[in-house]
């Protein structure tokens, strides 16, 4: 090993803790509790550590040669710091939020030993210095959180698993399959080494580097959200317990994030085709979020569809970053500043989804509404997660936004000067221009939606009355719904997002700063006006279409008035427009199984069937022959014989205990077996084949000899 | 080759000797039969051991001769002593398990008699020094691991039993026609590292030998055409005799088509011929079709039996690119896979023995019931997969840039691509037996829980399978030196 073993420390010592903490389970339930949370707590303050202690150019970095064949590497730079620092404050906010959220949940030793292993394995993927170790990481989060996910165990937990744990799978070894290949091209796939190889080879490699960057786009992209590989994201956020889909949501995603940012800045930078790839895919991510988010009934499915949505934001500013080359300043802040905002804010939105869902056990929004009346911190925390990821303005989701807008809009400035052709040519001037136009309106309307569903759940928690006001009044009764510790929870993850927004400049900015090198981002030539006019007038558009969206969608279409005279929510989502119902599961688990079994079949009976003709023609088994009807010859010879002897020792020998064996029954008996499984052998192919096998050996060791 | 080494008769005889007395001796409990079989196992291993840390050059018997021209005659090389090490290990472990499992048996002295003597016999094929030596002591294991098969004695197990011995023989005397053809040249049949033969430009008739030969041999590593043995003759062996068919014997047909290819005929005649681009599409297909029948297969025993299927011919692709990556890849695939499935096996058995249940949609909440087996059983499974940081993502790792090193057209990238769908259809076919075994849904019935974990006999061999299975993954350094150098003296 050469460096600094506590990088190993951050990532070996959770699983080892897990270990440490199923044993303690067995004995003490409490113990392994509070055990965990000392864990994530210590790694946290490690991590803190790191964070407050690093200056530029002082990168800490840990070679651990050998294992898994390649070894690993793992590395602290800024950008590594602080998204390490983000997993160990996510883990140890929920780690201790689980203690009540699965107070009375069955199977908490494994959930606490999974929650542990998949900590420290995420430590891994962000600590990771070569896309080896990524990938090593990657494949144990992905399996281990899978465990967090089912929890419950409740049917359509497990068929959620399972679409959650195919995606992975499956994104697991296309991706192995896109790393193999980028290894055999570029011969290296340490982090630091493999732009200026791949700046190198890309030349006469192109075609072999755009398959395996799209095989390694394929697997993180399926576990960052993107479209089309979204499907278990909506799926398996609602069935986890809540601070698992905190994790998931929050930081998980963002390890599939953080791959496609090492192709994107390892192998394509400023690669303007790559760019709008992956700009595409972002867009698509991005409005169908949106989209599903507004239609959703569910709380958590609201939040999951979010996370889609805000997600593609980020590819989004993945793909400007690509497009924008040299000048990407804005793109590189902007996507780093949406990870990590979002980390924090998908936190604190479902740990607030989460107190809900461990007061009621239910998350249709007209079961749940009006719960929050009443309930000032829950209002807080909710109401701080909303306007976070609205983009209202003193609030951080605004700054990442606004500089991912500002990313487009500045290419689009770029454009029509001209320049822009430059990186990105499929069209040059006013016509691509006039498609980033398009692409900054469908940014702002998507803005718009977060807005809208963030107020239909906010009114549903907080405003409105449920239905029944027997239900509503005992949810107003309710007030000890958490206790101190989650409370403090919430409150302190809910009180850092306004913090960021209010002060971006001494804040995001310098997280930006701190990270932006990763991704061989620059400090923009002068300081970004967060509050300016300009940058307020994107926000401004996103609320008031927001509240459109909000009015004429939600309330006018979703809401529809009963016989009772109470509102109710209904589903206007078309059922049947599923894409895993509609064209994955077809595919991948009907028509491709099947056909291939079919054609395997055929392969596997092919010889055997030959055994079978020739059974049924040249070697007939012997029918009938019934057993004849008396006298095993032989056993009745020898079986005399020694009945004799027998008679004859009982006379001489044996005379106080004499012998009492019939011997040919004894050997009747077992020449009948014997005979029987010989009828067997003898009327076989195998037998057959076996004599002439002995024949040709015996002829051929007659003719060694005689030559 | 001239010093005589008594002492490599030593593991050949011993169990072979102590096989055939057990026919004899009368136990007067169960107990004193499994001290015996164990005292013999473990001197076996020991002795196995001692030999493969003595230098190369003196362990050499030539001291036999059948006729003029046929020669008996031992060397151990590396390679040897990998697989030698291997078997008794395993024969070791699966022994150990296999005095539980066996208690509901009948016959259990029969087995244990025959299944001594295929060790030895494993022994003598993995030391021989010639491919005539090497045939002999195949058709002995052949022979006597029939008895293994047919156990039982069901209709059905005889059944299998001839199944086997049918595909067997006709693979041995492939690999016969072959060993004629290349004596008829002339040529005497020692095994030498890069191959004695290696004509640049063979004949059509050598290149048929060569191709019989892979085939023959193939047979036993259930390789497409000849593989049907397999899936019938699993199921109805009792669980250690499957496990070691599966983790060792299929083994035995890899070594063959090792020295025949590397050590006789030379990868140099082979690369680049009809030969070598039907091999590699042979096990291609294996590949895909074995784990697509495992995937689609209901039983246990017959899953596990048509994923070895596949999983050997991971090994045969990687022989058959010939490129040093993918020859180490495959040889610690070897290793690696005769560890993982020798443990599914057993925890098949202990499933078997201690619940009865065969099919896999039976095993609803088994993970409760038997906890460390199945957890052993979702490790492994997770190592077959291919999950880092376990041993056979390492091993496949090598397998697949070993393949797109080889720059055979279309086919060194086809490879990898069947290997990774044939790694998802894996995870179909094993992960879905884990999970339904731990996570039996909400409305399981905790109160009716029964602990049928196995005693430590069977779970001890488990454990220590399971942990070497992941261990040697993290730290493969040494192993992957030893067989470095093995591709590096035959590529």
């Amino acid at each position: 090993m050469i460096g600094n073993p506590i990088l190993l420390l951050l990532v070996v010592g959770p699983m080892a803790a897990a270990v440490i903490g199923y044993l303690i389970g067995r004995v003490n339930k409490s113990a392994r509790d509070y055990f965990a949370d000392a864990v994530t707590i210590l790694t946290f303050l490690a991590m803190a550590f790191f964070f407050l202690t690093y200056k530029e150019g002082q990168e800490v970095s840990l070679v651990v040669p050998e294992v898994c064949g390649m070894g690993l590497s793992f590395k602290l730079d800024g950008f590594r710091i602080i998204f390490a620092s983000v997993t160990a404050f996510m883990w140890m906010m929920t780690t201790i939020f689980s203690k009540e959220y699965l107070a009375h949940a069955r199977n908490r030793n494994r959930y606490y030993f999974f929650l542990l292993v998949t900590f420290g394995a995420t430590m891994g993927v962000f600590l990771s210095d070569d896309l080896f170790t990524t990938f090593v990481f990657f494949e144990i989060m992905s399996l281990a959180s899978y465990v967090c996910v089912i929890h419950d165990e409740k049917k359509e937990t497990m068929y959620a698993g399972a679409v959650y744990l195919a995606v992975a799978v499956i994104g697991g070894m296309v991706t192995l399959m896109g790393l193999l290949m980028l290894y055999h091209a570029a011969g290296t796939l340490q982090l630091d080494a493999l732009l200026s190889v791949c700046e190198e080879i890309f030349p006469e490699n192109a075609r072999w580097l755009y398959i395996a960057g799209g095989c390694i786009l394929f697997g993180f992209g399926a576990k960052a959200g993107m479209y089309p590989l979204h499907i278990w994201l909506p799926m398996a956020h609602p069935v986890a317990p809540a601070p698992a889909s905190a994790l998931l949501s929050g930081i998980i995603t963002k390890t599939g994030i953080f791959g496609v940012i090492v192709i994107s800045s390892r192998i394509f930078l400023h690669n303007g085709y790559w760019g709008m790839v992956i700009l595409l895919f972002g867009v698509i991510t991005m409005m169908l979020g949106g989209i599903l988010a507004v239609f959703s009934l569910d709380l958590k499915r609201t939040l999951a569809c979010s996370s889609m949505s805000q997600l593609g934001f980020i590819f989004v500013g993945i793909g400007m970053q690509g497009l924008l080359g040299e000048e990407n300043a804005l793109a590189v802040r902007g996507t780093m500043l949406h990870m990590f905002n979002h980390s924090n804010l998908k936190l604190v939105l479902f740990m607030a989804a989460g107190v809900v869902v461990m007061n009621l056990h239910k998350l249709n929004l007209n079961d749940i509404r009006g719960f929050g009346r009443k309930k000032p911190l829950l209002l807080y925390t909710f109401l701080m997660g909303s306007l976070g990821i609205g983009g209202i303005p003193l609030f951080n989701g605004y700054v990442s936004k606004t500089l991912i807008h500002e990313s487009i809009v500045e290419y689009i400035e770029l454009l029509k000067e001209g320049h822009g052709a430059a990186t990105f040519a499929f069209a040059s001037g006013a016509g691509t221009a006039a498609l980033f136009k398009v692409i900054e309106w469908l940014f702002i309307i998507t803005g718009a939606m977060t807005v809208a569903y963030m107020t239909k759940l906010f009114i549903v928690l907080f405003v409105e009355k449920n239905s029944d006001p027997e239900i509503q009044k005992k949810y107003e009764a309710k007030t000890n719904y958490c206790n101190k510790v989650t409370a403090a929870v919430l409150a302190i993850t809910a009180t850092i997002l306004p913090i960021l927004g209010v002060l971006p400049t001494m804040t995001l900015d310098k997280l930006a700063d701190m990270g932006q090198g990763f991704m061989f981002g620059v400090s923009p030539h002068h300081a970004v006006h967060y509050f300016s006019l300009v940058n307020l007038k994107g926000g401004l558009y996103s609320i008031v279409i927001g509240a459109l969206i909000y009015v004429v969608i939600i309330r006018g279409w979703m809401m529809v008035k009963m016989k009772t005279g109470t509102v109710v929510y209904v589903n206007r989502w078309p059922e049947r427009l599923d894409l895993l119902e509609l064209v994955y599961y077809p595919i991948v688990m009907i028509i491709l199984p099947n056909v291939a079994a079919f054609i395997c079949r055929c392969m596997d009976f092919m010889m055997d069937g030959l055994i079978l003709l020739a059974r049924k023609t040249t070697h007939r088994q012997l029918h009938g022959g019934k057993n004849p009807p008396k006298g095993y010859r032989v056993s009745f010879w020898l079986g005399g014989i020694f009945n004799t002897v027998t008679l004859w020792l009982n006379k001489t020998i044996y005379k106080k205990h004499p012998l009492k064996r019939d011997y040919v029954l004894r050997f009747a008996e077992k020449e009948r077996v014997f005979k029987d499984a010989n009828k067997i052998i003898v009327a076989s192919v195998s037998f057959s084949l076996l004599m002439f096998g002995i024949g040709i050996i015996i002829t051929v060791l007659y003719l060694f000899m005689v030559r | 080759m001239d010093i005589n080494n008594y002492f490599l008769l030593f593991p050949v005889l011993l169990p072979i000797i102590a096989g055939v007395l057990l026919m004899f001796i009368k136990f007067g409990k169960r107990e004193h039969m499994q001290l015996y079989i164990l005292l013999i196992l473990v001197i076996d291993l020991a002795s196995i051991g001692w030999i493969a840390l003595q230098p190369e050059d003196t362990l050499t018997l030539s001291q036999f001769f059948i006729a003029e021209g046929l020669h008996v005659f031992f060397h151990v090389d590396m390679l040897s002593k990998i697989f030698s090490v291997l078997i008794a290990f395993v024969w070791l472990m699966v022994g150990i398990a296999s005095f539980e499992y066996m208690a509901h048996e009948k016959n259990e002295q029969r087995f244990y008699c025959f299944y001594l003597v295929v060790g030895g016999v494993l022994s003598a094929l993995a030391f021989s020094g010639n491919l005539l030596t090497m045939y002999v002591f195949y058709e002995m294991m052949t022979l006597t691991s029939m008895p293994l098969v047919m156990h039982n004695l069901s209709h059905e197990a005889i059944m299998a039993g001839l199944k086997y011995l049918f595909y067997s023989v006709a693979g041995a005397f492939m690999v016969l026609f072959g060993f004629f053809l290349f004596n008829a040249e002339g040529r005497v049949l020692y095994f030498a590292p890069g191959g004695i033969i290696n004509e640049p430009n063979p004949s059509g008739i050598m290149l048929f030998a060569v191709f019989l030969m892979i085939i023959g041999f193939g047979t036993k590593a259930g390789m497409f055409p000849m593989h049907g043995w397999l899936p019938t003759a699993h199921p109805v062996a009792p669980a250690p005799a499957s496990a070691v068919l599966s983790g060792v014997i299929t083994k035995a047909g890899v070594l063959g088509i090792i020295r025949s290819v590397y050590y006789v005929a030379g990868p140099d005649m082979i690369k680049g011929t009809w030969v070598q681009y039907t091999w590699i599409i042979l096990s291609i297909l294996t590949i895909f079709m074995g784990s697509m029948m495992a995937y689609k297969e209901k039983v246990l025993k017959k899953r596990l039996a048509y994923s070895t299927v596949s999983q050997v011919s991971y090994i045969l692709f990687g022989l058959s690119v010939m490129q040093p990556i993918a020859f180490v890849g495959a040889l610690m695939h070897v290793i690696f896979h005769s560890l993982v499935k020798n443990t599914l096996f057993v925890s098949a058995g202990a499933i078997i023995c201690k619940t009865g249940k065969t099919k896999v949609r039976q095993l609803v909440g088994i993970g409760k019931e038997m906890p460390v087996t199945m957890w052993c059983f979702t490790l492994v499974s997770l190592t077959l997969i291919g999950i880092p940081p376990t041993s056979a993502f390492v091993s496949k790792w090598y397998l697949i840039f070993g393949a797109l090193d080889s720059g055979i057209p279309g086919l060194s990238w086809v490879g990898p691509v069947v290997l990774l769908i044939s790694a998802l259809l894996t995870a179909g076919y094993l992960l879905t037996i884990s999970i339904k075994a731990f996570f039996p849904g909400e409305d399981y019935d905790y109160t009716k829980l029964v602990n049928h974990e196995p005693t430590w006999r069977m779970l001890l061999p488990m454990v220590v399978m399971t942990a070497l299975a992941v261990i040697l993954g993290i730290w493969p350094a040494g192993l992957m030196k030893i067989f470095a150098d093995i591709a590096a003296s035959v590529l």
